[in-house]
C-alpha cells in the first residue's frame, strides 16, 4: 500500500488541502463507483492552524502523524524518506500578497524541501503540486527541472482542465486552432490561474503541440470593450453560461449578452489577457465578473464547421465532485509513476499568468516574454471526466 | 371519444394534407397556453426560450418561428406576461384559449400549441394530486381544432394530466385527430453527467433512479430519468404490469430486505453532485446504510415491473440528493451503467435553467417537422406511472394491478438528449 505524506498550508473544511486529502481518506465517487484508493496517508505537515483546524481531528481518526516540518513528515519522524508520494497543497491560508496581487503561497518552499529530503536520502517520489506551482516562473521552472533532474513524476494544476465539460467537447488532437477565447471570473490571482488552465488544456492539443508564448499583455476597465478580442467568441462562450447575470437575474429571462450590449454595464471591472504563443496562435482570456459566474471557452478550429465551445462544470459545494476528478488523476500517478499530463502545461500558465499580471502594473504594456519558451506536447488520451 | 380519425378526415374536406402538417408556413405561428407566468416558472421558462432566443450549439439561437399568442390563467402580482407582451408586441396576450388560437378570428390561425400547465394556485384532491388544468386546455385547443377542421401539432409540458383516464383521452384524440402530439419534461433531454445513451436494444435487467422531491410533482421528473433509458432496451416499451409504492418505515424494511437493489442505488449515488456530507467538517463522503436511514426524510419509492419482465425503482430520497440520477443492470456487463441527468437549477447553483433549452429546442423541431422528436407513449406511460404511484401512497402502499399500462411503443433511434 502507498504511503502519502501531505504538505499543506491549511487543513480546515472546504480548504483544497481538505478537499484532496479527505478523498485519499474517504474515498471519492469515480465512473459511478465509490473509489477507495489503496494508499495512505501516512503524514501531515500543516503551516497554519487557523480556527477550524481538522489537523489533529483527521489524525487522530485516520491514524497518521502531524510533524512539525515537511523533512519530518517525508521521513515520518525517522532518518530516512519513509513516503511513497507527497501531495503538495498550498492553497488558501493567510499571507502575504506582493505588488502584482499575487498571493505569495509557499508552494516553491514546500517543494524545495521535499527536494532536499529527496537528494539527502537519496530517493525520490512523485509529487502532486496543487494549483500553479508558483507565483515566480523562475521558482516554477525550477521545480519542474528538479523533477527532471531527480526522476520522479511531477503532476501539478487544477481541476479545471479534468472535469465535466458541458458538451462534452475535446479538441481534435493536431488540429489547427485559428483563434482561442476563455471566459472566466472571480479574483486574481487564484480564478483567473484556472481560467487560463482550462484554456491550455484545450489548445495544447493543436498541431505542433504547446511552443510556449513570446508575448502577453493584459489591459483592464474600459479599453477592454475596444480591444481586438473576437466577438463571436464572445458570443458562443456565452452562449454555453449557465448563469447569465442582470436581467436573467431580475425576470428569469435568457440572454444574448453580446447581442443586447448589456456586458458594459454588467461587469464593473473587465480584464482582458492577450497571449500570443509562439507559433502564432493569439488566444484571449475575458475576466467578466458581474456578467456571467461560470467558465466558458470557444475555439475556430480550421475544418470544424461553426465555433467550438463549451462549458467547464464546476459542480456544486460542497461535493465540488470535479476535485474528485482531479484526484482520481493524482491517485493514477502515484500508482503508475507516470503524470497523466505534463507539469509543462501548469509552468507555462503559471508563468503566462505572472507575466500578465506584470503587465498590468507596467500600464498595461505588451511584454514580451522570452522565458516562455515552454515546449510540450499534450496526452493523445483525453483526460477528462467523460466516463 | 365521439370521432374517429376517418370521420374527421371525411368531414374535413381538403383537411387531411393540413393535418399531416405538410403545408406550413416559411415561419410557424405559435400559440402558448399556460397557468401562469412568473419568474422561474415553467410557461416563464419556455415561452421566455421562442421569444428571447438561447444559448444552443454555441450560439445564440432564435427560433425559425413567431411565438404570436398567449393565454395565462392566473396573472399574479409577480407576472411577467404582460412586461413581455409590452416587450414583444408580436405577441399577443388573448383572454381565452379560442381567442389564443385563433389570433381573435374564427378559425385555428396558429401551426403549433404550446401547453404549460404547471405552476398555479390550483386545488389539491384527497390523493394530493394538484389539479394543473392541462387536461381541460387540451380539451379547448381540440375543441379550436375540431371547429377550424384542422389541427397543429401540440407539446404538452410534464405528465398529460394527473387523471389516467383524462391523460390517455388526451392521447387517444390526438391519435384520432392525428395531429403530432409531444409531452414530458426536461430529465429525458438534458445534459448527462457522463454523456452516455442507453445502447439501443440492451438487454436490462433492472434499474433504479435516485431522485428529489414530492410526490405528483418531482416523481414524474424520477420516472422519465428511467423510462428515456430503459424504452431503448430490447424489444422496445411493452408496458408496465404493477407498481407498489414504499414511503416511511415500510421503505427502511425493503431497503432492508434487498427490495430495491443495493449496488444499483450505490452506482446512481455515485454520480450525485449533491450527496449530502453524512459528516460535519467532510465535503463528500459516502453515506453507511444508518446515515442514510437518518439524512432521507420521509423516502418514497415506486417499484414496479414491465410487462417484459423489466423491474424497476423510483426513489425520492429527499435529504440525500438534490439531483436525478439513474443506474441500469445490464446483461453481458459487470458494472452497472449509470449517469447523472443534470439540471442547471436556478436559483442556487445557476440563474437560468437551460435544461429547457433541450427541451424547447424539441419542440421546435416538431413545429417544423410535424413529427414529434420522440414518442408521447413515453410521457402516457409515465403519467400513469405517477398516477399509480400516488394512488399506492393513496391505498396504504398497496401493489397497484396497472393493466392500462400496457402501453408499447419503439424509441426513436437517435438520441435526442443535449451532447452538442
Amino acid at each position: 500500500m502507498k504511503r502519502i505524506a501531505v504538505i499543506t498550508t491549511v487543513y480546515r473544511y472546504l480548504s483544497h488541502a481538505q478537499h484532496i486529502t479527505d478523498r485519499f481518506l474517504v474515498g471519492y465517487p469515480l465512473n459511478g463507483k465509490w473509489r477507495r484508493p489503496d494508499m495512505k496517508v501516512v503524514s501531515l505537515y500543516v503551516d497554519q492552524k487557523p480556527t477550524g483546524d481538522q489537523s489533529a481531528e483527521r489524525a487522530r481518526e485516520f491514524g497518521f502523524q502531524v510533524y512539525p516540518s515537511i523533512a519530518e513528515a517525508l521521513r515520518c519522524g525517522g532518518d530516512r524518506l519513509a513516503v511513497d508520494a507527497v501531495l503538495i497543497i498550498g492553497e488558501h491560508g493567510d499571507y502575504p500578497r506582493n505588488e502584482k496581487g499575487q498571493v505569495l503561497y509557499p508552494r516553491h518552499d514546500f517543494f524545495r524541501q521535499c527536494v532536499e529530503v529527496f537528494e539527502k536520502d537519496g530517493r525520490a517520489v512523485p509529487v502532486y503540486n496543487d494549483k500553479h506551482l508558483s507565483y515566480s516562473f523562475e521558482k516554477a521552472r525550477w521545480m519542474v527541472d528538479s523533477a527532471k533532474r531527480l526522476k520522479f513524476p511531477l503532476l501539478a494544476g487544477s481541476s479545471l482542465p479534468v472535469t465535466w465539460r458541458l458538451p462534452d467537447l475535446e479538441l481534435p488532437l493536431n488540429c489547427q486552432i485559428e483563434s482561442a477565447l476563455m471566459v472566466g471570473v472571480g479574483g486574481s490571482d487564484a480564478m483567473d490561474y484556472h481560467a487560463l488552465e482550462a484554456m491550455q488544456s484545450m489548445i495544447e492539443r493543436r498541431k505542433g503541440g504547446e511552443t510556449g508564448v513570446k508575448a502577453v499583455q493584459m489591459i483592464e476597465g474600459e479599453a477592454v470593450w475596444k480591444a481586438g478580442w473576437s466577438e463571436e467568441l464572445l458570443a458562443s462562450a456565452l452562449s454555453r453560461s449557465d448563469s447569465p447575470q442582470g436581467w436573467t437575474i431580475t425576470d428569469g429571462r435568457t440572454q444574448d449578452l453580446v447581442g443586447n450590449r448589456e456586458l458594459p454595464k454588467l461587469v464593473k471591472n473587465p480584464a482582458a489577457y492577450f497571449i500570443e504563443h509562439r507559433d502564432g496562435l493569439r488566444t484571449t482570456l475575458l475576466m467578466l465578473n458581474g456578467a456571467v459566474k461560470d467558465f466558458t471557452f470557444a475555439a475556430r478550429v480550421k475544418g470544424l464547421r461553426g465555433i467550438q465551445s463549451t462549458q467547464f462544470f464546476l459542480s456544486p459545494v460542497p461535493n465540488v465532485t470535479y476535485s474528485a476528478c482531479l484526484v482520481s488523476k493524482i491517485e493514477e500517478m502515484f500508482e503508475t509513476g507516470r503524470a497523466p499530463y505534463p507539469a509543462e502545461r501548469t509552468l507555462l500558465v503559471s508563468g503566462v499568468l505572472e507575466s500578465c499580471l506584470t503587465s498590468r502594473i507596467q500600464n498595461h504594456q505588451r511584454l514580451e516574454t522570452p522565458h516562455l519558451a515552454v515546449r510540450y506536447r499534450p496526452p493523445a488520451q483525453s483526460q477528462y471526466c467523460r466516463a | 371519444m365521439s370521432i374517429s380519425r376517418r370521420d374527421w378526415l371525411a368531414g374535413a374536406g381538403a383537411a387531411p394534407v393540413l393535418l399531416r402538417g405538410l403545408e406550413r408556413p416559411a415561419r410557424p405561428k405559435i400559440a402558448a397556453i399556460t397557468t401562469t407566468y412568473f419568474k422561474y416558472s415553467h410557461a416563464q421558462h419556455i415561452v421566455d426560450r421562442f421569444l428571447e432566443g438561447y444559448g444552443w450549439n454555441g450560439t445564440h439561437h432564435r427560433p425559425e418561428m413567431d411565438l404570436v399568442s398567449l393565454f395565462v390563467d392566473q396573472v399574479g402580482s409577480n407576472d411577467f406576461s404582460r412586461d413581455r407582451a409590452t416587450r414583444f408586441p408580436s405577441m399577443k396576450i388573448y383572454p381565452t384559449i379560442a381567442e389564443a388560437l385563433t389570433l381573435g378570428g374564427s378559425k385555428l390561425a396558429v401551426d403549433g400549441v404550446v401547453l404549460v400547465g404547471e405552476h398555479g394556485k390550483y386545488p389539491r384532491n384527497e390523493k394530493g394530486q394538484t389539479r394543473y388544468p392541462r387536461y381541460e386546455f387540451f380539451q379547448q385547443i381540440v375543441a379550436v381544432f375540431r371547429s377550424s377542421g384542422r389541427a397543429a401539432p401540440v407539446f404538452n409540458d410534464k405528465h398529460l394530466s394527473w387523471n389516467w383516464d383524462w391523460a390517455k383521452e388526451m392521447y387517444d384524440t390526438a391519435r384520432s385527430l392525428g395531429f403530432a402530439f409531444m409531452a414530458g419534461s426536461s430529465l429525458p433531454v438534458t445534459w448527462r453527467t457522463p454523456s452516455v445513451e442507453m445502447p439501443l436494444g440492451a438487454r436490462i435487467r433492472e434499474a433504479v433512479s435516485v431522485c428529489y422531491g414530492g410526490v405528483d410533482s418531482y416523481d414524474f421528473h424520477g420516472l422519465e430519468t428511467i423510462q428515456c433509458m430503459v424504452e431503448r432496451r430490447r424489444g422496445g416499451e411493452s408496458g408496465v404490469k404493477w407498481l407498489e409504492a414504499y414511503r416511511g418505515d415500510r421503505f427502511w424494511q425493503a431497503w432492508q430486505e434487498g427490495v430495491f437493489p443495493r449496488d444499483l442505488v450505490e452506482a446512481a449515488l455515485c454520480r450525485s453532485h449533491t450527496l449530502t456530507p453524512s459528516r460535519a467538517g467532510f465535503n463528500n463522503n459516502f453515506p453507511s446504510p444508518e446515515d442514510m436511514r437518518r439524512l432521507a426524510k420521509n423516502p418514497v419509492a415506486y417499484l414496479y415491473q414491465h410487462t417484459d419482465g423489466l423491474r424497476c425503482v423510483m426513489l425520492l430520497m429527499n435529504g440525500l440528493v438534490q439531483d436525478f440520477n439513474f443506474a441500469a443492470r445490464l446483461e453481458g456487463r459487470a458494472e452497472p451503467f449509470s449517469t447523472q441527468m443534470y439540471l442547471p437549477m436556478p436559483p442556487a447553483r445557476t440563474s437560468l435553467a437551460n435544461f429547457f433549452s433541450p427541451l424547447v429546442n424539441n419542440i421546435e423541431k416538431m413545429f417544423l417537422t410535424g413529427k414529434p422528436s420522440y414518442p408521447v407513449e413515453r410521457t402516457l406511460l409515465t403519467t400513469g406511472l405517477t398516477a399509480a404511484g400516488v394512488e399506492s401512497l393513496y391505498r396504504n402502499q398497496v401493489r397497484v394491478e396497472t393493466p392500462h399500462l400496457a402501453v408499447q411503443y419503439q424509441p426513436t433511434r437517435e438520441s435526442t438528449f443535449w451532447r452538442t
